[in-house]
Parts: C-alpha cells; structure tokens; sequence
C-alpha cells in the first residue's frame, strides 16, 4: 500500500509543472552558474556571512542585544534552508523511484521500496560529505546551543565564501590539479621535518645544555626554521645543533622556492584559459553579439566599426600575434582555431550570436568555418570573405550569406572615383554617416497612418526627405514599373506619385538624421494608437 | 576623353579597369614584364612594358603630356612611393590614386603626392560592417552605384549656355520627367560641397554647377544629352 502511494505520488511529481518550475527556480539561485539570479544570490549571501563573522567577533567582549540574537537566528535559518535546498537540488528522488519502479514492471520482478530508499540516502549522503556541503554543516552547527565548544568552528562560515566566489574554486582547481606535485612535495617536507625534529632533540635536549624539553618543542623549533620564519626563542646551542639549523634553513629555502615555483607555473599554465572563461562568461551575459573569424587587416576594422557602434563581438584567432593586439585593444578574444565545431559553438553559436563574419586571408579556411557555422546554426548571417574570384561561389555553396570580395571592391570604389567622384564622395559620405545626412529603410507597420497611403499623400518633400524607392515582396506592386529584383524582394526605384503603401514595404529615404526620426516616430505612435483603438 | 595609366598586375587593377567606361577614358596597362602585359592584352586593354623606375621611360608612356590619371596598383607600398614621387615631380597636376598594403604607409603616399589612397581591406572591413547594421542600404547600394543592374549614379555638369542655366533646382521636375532621382547639387556659389536635394534650400543652377543624378542608365544618358544641347 505504502509503495503504492509513493510511486503514485512520484508520478504526480513527474507531472506537475509547479514542482519543476519551483524546482528550477532554485536550480537558478542557487547552482546554475548561468543565471543572473545566482550572481544576485551569491553577492546577498557574501554580505551575510560577512555581517555574522563580524558579529561573532563583537560577541568576542560584548553581550549581544535582542536584535542581534535575532539576526543570528535569520542568518542561521537562511544557513539551514539554504543546506536542505542544495541538499533537495542534489538528486531527483522521484526520478530513481520511477525508474526502479518502471525497471521492475518490465522485467516484472516486485518492486523493493527498501532497496530504492537505500540509493536515495546513499545519493543525499554523498551530497552530505562533498567538501562544500560539509563546511556548510560546520557553518550552522556551532550554534547549536550543547556544541558551544565548537564556537571555533563558526570562522568556518568564511569558508562559506567558497561557494560564492568563483575565482577561489579556480584556485582551489588550480591546486588540485598539480596535486602529484605538492603531495610529493608534502611529503619530502614531512621527512624534512621529522628528521629536523629528532635531530635537534637530540642534539639539543636539556641532558646536553640545550633547550629542547620535548620532541614537540623539536617539532615546532623545525618547522619554523624550515619555513625561515625563525622566531628565536628556541636557538640551539650546541654544534650539533647549530649545523642542522643551517642545513633545515637552506633545504628550507630550496623547498620553499620550489612550492612557489610549482603554484606559479600551475597559475602561468592555466591563464589562458582562465581568461577565456572570463570571456565565455562575459559573452554569456550579452543578448546578441557578432563573431569575427580572423583579425588580421579586414577584421580589425570590422571590430573597429563595430566598437564605434557599440556593439558586441568576440574575436577568434589562431595566432597569437593577433590575439596580442586583440587583447591590447580591449577586445573580448579566443585564442583558437575557429574552424573547430566545439570552438565556434563555445563561443555561442547557438547561444545569442546574431552573425558570423569569416575574413581570415585564407578563402580554404573561410569555406570551412562558413560551412561549419552554417551547419552548426541553419538560420544565422555568415558573411565571408573571398580573396579569389573563383572561391566567391564555393562560399554561397557553403553557406554563406553574403561575399565580401577586397579587392573586386577596391577596384570597384577606384572606378567609381574616377568616373564620377562628386556622386561617388556623395554616397560614401552617406553610408558612412559623416555628415548630418543619412540613408536609412523605415517600415510601413500594419496600422500606421501610413498604410494604404500614396506617396503623393505622404508628401516627402514637405518632410524634408527623398524618397529613392521602396523594398517590397508583396505581389500587388508588381504592375508597377522600375523594378529591380533583390534577393527575395523587389526594389521599386522612384515610385510612382500613385504608388500605395501596403504593411511591410520598406522605404528607403535620405535626409537628416532628425528628419528621418521624427517621421520614424510618427509612424511608430499612430501604429500603437491604432492599436490600442482596436 | 581622359588618359588613365595603370601600373601593377592584380585582381583589383583589372577589376577598376574593367569598371571604367571606355567611352570617357583609354587606358594603359603598364606592365612588369612581357607575361604580366599579355595577360592584360587578352582581356582587350593596351599595354606597354616599361620600368617604372625611369623617369625617361614614364614619360615616354604619356606622363606630363597627355596621361590624367595614374593608378599605382603595386603590391610593395614602397614601389607605389616611388612611383607617386617620380610621377608627381614630372607633372603637378596628375591625379595619382595609388593602393596601401600597410596603413602607416598611407601619410607617406600622400606626402609623395597621392591624391586619393585606397585600403582594400579598410574598404572590406567598412563594407562587412554595413552588410551587418545595414543590409537593406548595402543591397540597394550594390545594385545601384555599383551598378549590378541597370540603375546608375551620375554627375552631370552644366555647361555654359545651357537651357538649365538661372533655373531653379526645384523645377527640374526629374523624377516625373525623366525618371531620375536628383540626389543633390554642387552650387558653385556655395563652394564644392553638395548639397542634398532634400528641400533645404533652393539653388538657383548655373555654369559649372553639377547634379548628382540616380536613374536607369538610359534614362540618364538622354538627360545629358539633353542638357548638353538644350
């Protein structure tokens, strides 16, 4: 009956979409490194165990009032709900039921409760004695009022901060990871030591003249002297003594050192990569941002542009004389090769990247990351460079969105020049917004005033703009003339004065920038009015 | 008809050739050596073979007399130096467009006397960014002034005598009459600057004065023509 209700009630767990929003909200505060509720979370509870260190040492020679007491006891409630919520959070135990559950109806053998409960206890245990659960423990116990003795222990709520700074779990990592090293190390230190100690008892008890009573007295001289603290209130006195004191204090040194120099190569090691996980995290923050494959010549001023705009990317390059100057510049880089799949999906392929720009020198390489970003997204802009005429259609074939070809430009912008250079300055001036005049597309929205309008009504002239044309994919505009296929759309050039405004057409107008604003304005306020009418 | 020399062999010398209209300009490759000339010669242009390192040789291609224009294409910034100071000293008034590969070199062009300089990769890195922030713009850009299609950009200058001398820009009426937008105005009263057609001010037209014009190309051919004679 018992087991019954609880695999009953297990699937009733499974099903209801409270319990996993509820689930994952604490998921969120608490453990996905992700969210910004955790950031938010992790800043409040720093605060706290920094307040309640603070009032544990004022209780050192105060007595403390009622408010105190009662803010130990918030704290200390926060402590405890937060340990069984991470504790909760460790497994999901309606998941082993179900599956043991589901397991043992297929093979139809009888569901043993007692055999499942043991697994989840095992499961909770092992969350009790991972190292940050169990400093969490010695966090809340101390308070309890029999364990007075272990007040000691309260410091252990600095431990606490573990969770909460990222950069001390790097560090701790960091030592874990050269753990051959300093265990190694550990234990010469050990011999050293234990070898110090009894020599200098030895040498040095008082039967000799010295001033050693005990072999803990040897114990406490060698470890100072090894660690060239030397406090001088144990010196030895006697020859014997005085030798192993020098040679404690060279090893002492040359171990020393080498400690130092393992932590620092360990440290040297692993900068790269700490760095680019500050920068995957920084990336994880940004809504929408564009990858630039590539910073040699073209890429620099591609991030240079997108700098001025004040909009995001991240560089990755291969070389690192480009990632040098990248980083000098206070750009967000990679230091890798952008044709890897895990590389570019790393850098949020699929997660917030709104373009990828491919302009190493190399047209085999720009084929190979357009192809694999156009694998890896089907829907995102890639816009490739090609430095051979011929690579221009293996790129399209490989996905790309748009060729950008340097040279064909070039000698396309020198022509221009050229033949007709006051027009040509004109336009460029233009696209490149150096002047107060600009070139922009406004939307016709659905429900603006400007639907179902004619261009005469509009009466561009009257709003201080020109009109070059308008981009339309809607079939009804098809009868008129100046027509120019672009992609999927029509560009109509100087449209009729008859010409009606459907909903998605785009105009495309010059004229100053506030003029085009305003009018922008407009058609975005009598759209939402409109729409509130309705 | 201007005179335009090119000197330098690559993708981006016969792709400004190939742009230039052959009915307002002949050009003249000048090449390395005999190869880099014949393959110029296939695609229909004239070639010569000259050293560019002798002042006797440039000249004897035009420069000082009749060359307008000169392209300095080459790959190395210090030939294209070189080229820009030996040019410049025989005739002042030249228009030297030369390329840049590295952009410290770029002041030390102009100080050679290079009156416009490129950066093919300045240029790719301007025009990837507008794909990005201005597709649309971009599309019709390309289709336009670098004309893809039929639609073009033009300057038309008027000339002394024309029908279009103490008109008003306003009542040119292009758009209705000859299917052309009138993009702006060089008003030599004013200076040099154009002014954009955007109903700002009104520029009474005069000798010398130049509309920038975008239109199918036909359309705007017959406009010069028509102020030409007119």
């Amino acid at each position: 009956m018992l087991t019954r209700l609880i695999v009953y009630f297990a699937y009733f767990l499974k099903a209801s979409k409270r319990y996993q929003r509820t689930k994952l909200f604490f998921y969120d505060l608490l453990e996905n490194a992700g969210s910004p509720l955790k950031s938010y979370f992790d800043v409040f509870m720093i605060c706290l165990v920094m307040l309640s260190v603070f009032l544990l040492i004022y209780e050192v020679d105060h007595k403390l009032g009622e408010s105190e007491v009662l803010f130990e006891r918030c704290v200390i409630s926060l402590f405890i709900a937060e340990y069984l919520l991470r504790g909760w959070l460790y497994s999901d135990n309606h998941k082993i039921i179900l599956e043991h559950y589901e397991k043992a109806e297929y093979l139809n053998v009888p569901f043993r409760l007692g055999k499942v409960t043991g697994i989840i206890l095992a499961k909770k245990i092992k969350y009790i004695f991972t190292p940050l659960a169990l400093i969490d423990l010695l966090a809340i116990l101390p308070t309890y009022r029999p364990l007075r003795v272990m007040r000691i222990f309260l410091l252990f709520r600095l431990f606490k901060l573990f969770r909460y700074f990222n950069s001390i779990k790097v560090f701790a990592r960091i030592l874990v990871s050269r753990r051959f090293e300093l265990v190694t190390l550990g234990i010469f230190l050990g011999f050293l030591v234990f070898i110090g100690s009894t020599a200098i008892y030895l040498f040095e008890n008082p039967a000799n003249g010295g001033q050693v009573k005990n072999l803990f007295e040897g114990f406490y001289w060698a470890v100072v002297t090894v660690a060239t603290v030397g406090y001088g209130d144990i010196s030895p006195q006697t020859t014997g003594g005085r030798i192993i004191a020098m040679v404690l204090i060279l090893v002492g040194l040359g171990v020393l050192s080498f400690l130092v120099s393992i932590i620092v190569t360990a440290f040297n090691e692993e900068m790269d990569e700490l760095r680019e996980n500050s920068t995957y995290a920084a990336l994880n923050r940004f809504d929408d941002f564009i990858i630039i494959c590539g910073f040699g010549r073209v890429g620099q001023h591609i991030a240079r542009q997108l700098e001025k705009d004040q909009l995001n990317f991240v560089i990755i390059d291969p070389k690192e004389a480009n990632v040098l100057k990248a980083k000098r510049l206070g750009y967000l880089v990679i230091h890798e090769d952008a044709s890897k799949n895990g590389v570019i999906q790393n850098a949020g392929i699929n997660n917030g990247a709104t373009a990828v720009i491919c302009t190493t020198g190399d047209d085999v390489i720009n084929v190979y990351i357009t192809l694999t970003s156009r694998h890896l997204n089907p829907g995102i802009k890639i816009i490739s460079r090609a430095n051979n005429q011929d690579n221009v259609k293996k790129l399209y074939q490989a996905g790309a969105s748009n060729v950008i070809q340097p040279f064909e430009i070039a000698g396309m912008v020198v022509a221009e020049y050229i033949g007709q250079p006051v027009a040509f300055e004109a336009i460029l001036g233009i696209i490149r917004e150096e002047s107060h005049i600009i070139m922009e597309t406004l939307c016709v929205h659905p429900g603006s005033f400007i639907e179902r309008m004619s261009i005469a009504e509009i009466d561009f002239e009257k709003r201080k703009l020109m009109l070059l044309g308008i981009i339309s994919a809607n079939p009804v505009h098809q009868k008129h003339k100046n027509s120019y296929p672009i992609k999927n759309q029509h560009f109509y050039f100087n449209p009729e004065s008859f010409f009606v405004l459907r909903d998605g057409d785009l105009l495309v107008v010059i004229g100053r920038e506030y003029s085009i604003d305003y009018f922008r304005d407009q058609i975005e306020k009598s759209r939402l009015k409109r729409g509130r009418k309705r | 008809m201007k005179r335009i020399a090119v000197f330098g062999y690559s993708v981006m010398s016969l792709e400004a050739m190939s742009r230039l209209n052959p009915e307002q300009c002949s050009i003249i490759f000048i090449g390395k050596d005999e190869a880099e000339a014949a393959l110029v010669a296939e695609k229909g242009f004239d070639t010569k073979v000259i050293d560019f390192r002798n002042d006797d040789a440039l000249r004897s291609i035009g420069i000082g007399t009749d060359v307008d224009t000169l392209f300095c294409f080459y790959p190395r910034d210090f030939d294209n130096v070189f080229l820009t100071i030996s040019a410049r000293a025989i005739d002042k008034n030249i228009t030297i467009v030369a390329i840049v590969d590295d952009p410290e070199s770029a002041e030390k062009l102009l100080a050679a006397g290079a009156n416009k300089i490129i950066d093919p990769y300045e240029i790719c890195g301007r025009k990837t960014h507008e794909m990005l922030t201005k597709p649309d713009i971009t599309n019709i850009l390309d289709n336009t002034v670098f004309g893809r299609y039929d639609l073009n950009m033009a300057q038309v200058e008027i000339p002394k005598g024309s029908c279009l001398e103490n008109t008003k820009a306003s009542d040119l009426k292009l758009s209705e009459k000859h299917n052309l937008i009138l993009i702006g105005v060089v008003d030599r009263e004013l200076g040099d600057q154009l002014h954009f057609a955007i109903g700002e001010k009104e520029h009474r037209l005069d000798a010398g004065d130049i509309l920038v014009v975008m239109g199918p190309s036909r359309e705007i051919k017959a406009f010069k023509k028509e102020v030409e004679q007119c």
